[in-house]
């Protein structure tokens, strides 16, 4: 038997699916907006901001750099007059203003290398840090303290006193031969070059040539 | 959340079985719902029969507003998914000459292979043209390379390059969509009917 009511409905099919069209698309347009959040979200920001990870101490550093790790990039976020004065070695300056440019995207913003920031302390490279982060940039690091704790760390470590421990006499010696590397002289480390040996005249010990004896026999 | 396969909640390994599971699904309906006859898409051009032009303009309304509702809830990340790269006057000729094709052979490419599988003699020879079409692309392609790559307009949608708001947008192409459906089913009750298998 055929439902007679369903029929009728069902003869209006078409105009009931076009009308949930227009109600749908309609709907779309009505939809109240909102600002889309791009990026990280908060709590993985600051999840990042908390963790330990987040600082490299000047001594890891040093470390690696003495042991030529291929793995990281030296970014110097300070201006270029204090780039050119004095820098890390083989540091790439992108100075903080110029952080969103195009050109500095290819060094921050990759998986190859971790990147590690630094400035005079560590102000300014946090401000890049957070900045980077923001986009979602893998793999940042900030230099602990930056330049000036380089400075009074590995640059010019101070010599502990007697009654501190021995873990910072290690330290100490461990900075100093980092300093050393850095090209810093100690004038307890320089060896004066021993007296030039003088050169013995060489004896001529005339060797006799053995004759070649005739051949003898044989077979 | 979404898409699965780009934000890897579903591995790019399974990108080609879910592709094929998905072609067969789709090869099946295109059959059983008999866009395997060439006449079914000839008709839109001659009149008789716009059902290749429902399904299609509502097959893309549905993805679009879905994809929107979706995006709005954030369970999709619209900006994440694939856009065809736009060629403006190779996608014009190219067109043109898929249109041809289109009328003169009754096939869609995807339809042709429809065809092909229930044993069409004449998706036999469209699929014959295509891969003889493919020869001499290839064969000549430096000729046409200008043209295939040339007037590249990036990854660019409608709503992009008019700079409209997507959800007007939508709207308008729904309403586009309907008056179409309507003219073509007024057009439809004026051509004589053909009936096909």
């Amino acid at each position: 038997m055929i439902n007679r009511k369903l029929a009728k409905v069902l003869s209006f099919r078409y105009k009931i699916l076009a009308l949930v069209f227009i109600v749908l698309a309609g709907g779309l347009v009505l939809l109240p907006k909102y600002e889309k959040h791009e990026g990280i979200k908060p709590e993985k920001l600051l999840g990042n901001a908390m963790s330990s990870e987040r600082y490299i101490s000047s001594d890891e550093l040093a470390h690696k750099i003495i042991n030529q790790d291929p793995s990281f990039l030296l970014i110097d976020v300070r201006d270029e007059e204090s780039y050119s004065k004095y820098s890390l070695p083989n540091s790439v300056n992108i100075p903080l203003e110029k952080l969103l440019e195009e050109d500095s995207e290819s060094y921050l913003n990759q998986d190859g290398f971790d990147v590690i920031l630094f400035s005079n302390d560590n102000f300014y490279s946090d401000q890049a840090w957070l900045l980077c982060n923001r986009l979602e940039y893998k793999n940042l690091r900030v230099l602990e303290g930056g330049i000036n704790t380089w400075f009074t760390t590995v640059i010019k470590p101070v010599e502990p006193t007697e009654n501190q421990p021995a873990s910072d006499f290690e330290l100490y010696s461990f900075r100093k031969a980092a300093s050393m590397y850095f090209g810093v002289a100690y004038p307890d480390q320089t060896k004066a070059d021993p007296p030039p040996k003088k050169k013995a005249p060489k004896k001529i010990v005339p060797v006799k040539k053995k004759k070649k004896l005739p051949v003898e026999g044989g077979c | 959340m979404g898409p699965l396969i780009p934000n890897d909640i579903i591995s790019h390994e399974w990108n080609y079985i879910i592709a094929i599971l998905i072609g067969i699904a789709f090869g099946y309906i295109l059959e059983a719902s008999g866009f395997s006859s060439s006449r079914k898409l000839a008709g839109v051009f001659y009149g008789y029969d716009f059902v290749v032009l429902k399904v299609f303009f509502t097959a893309a309304l549905v993805s679009i507003i879905g994809i929107l509702y979706m995006d709005y809830l954030g369970y999709l990340d619209f900006n994440l998914l694939y856009i065809h790269p736009t060629y403006l006057w190779g996608a014009i000729i190219g067109g043109i000459i898929m249109g041809l094709g289109f009328v003169s052979g009754g096939f869609c490419p995807g339809t042709s292979l429809c065809g092909v599988a229930i044993g069409k003699i004449d998706a036999w020879v469209f699929v014959g043209g295509i891969l003889i079409g493919i020869f001499f692309f290839s064969e000549f392609y430096t000729l046409f390379e200008p043209l295939y790559n040339g007037s590249f307009d990036g990854y660019v949608t409608l709503m992009d390059s008019f700079g409209v708001d997507p959800y007007w947008f939508v709207f308008g192409f729904t309403i586009l969509a309907i008056v179409s459906f309507y003219i073509a089913d007024l057009v439809r009750k004026r051509v004589k009917k053909v009936f096909y298998n």
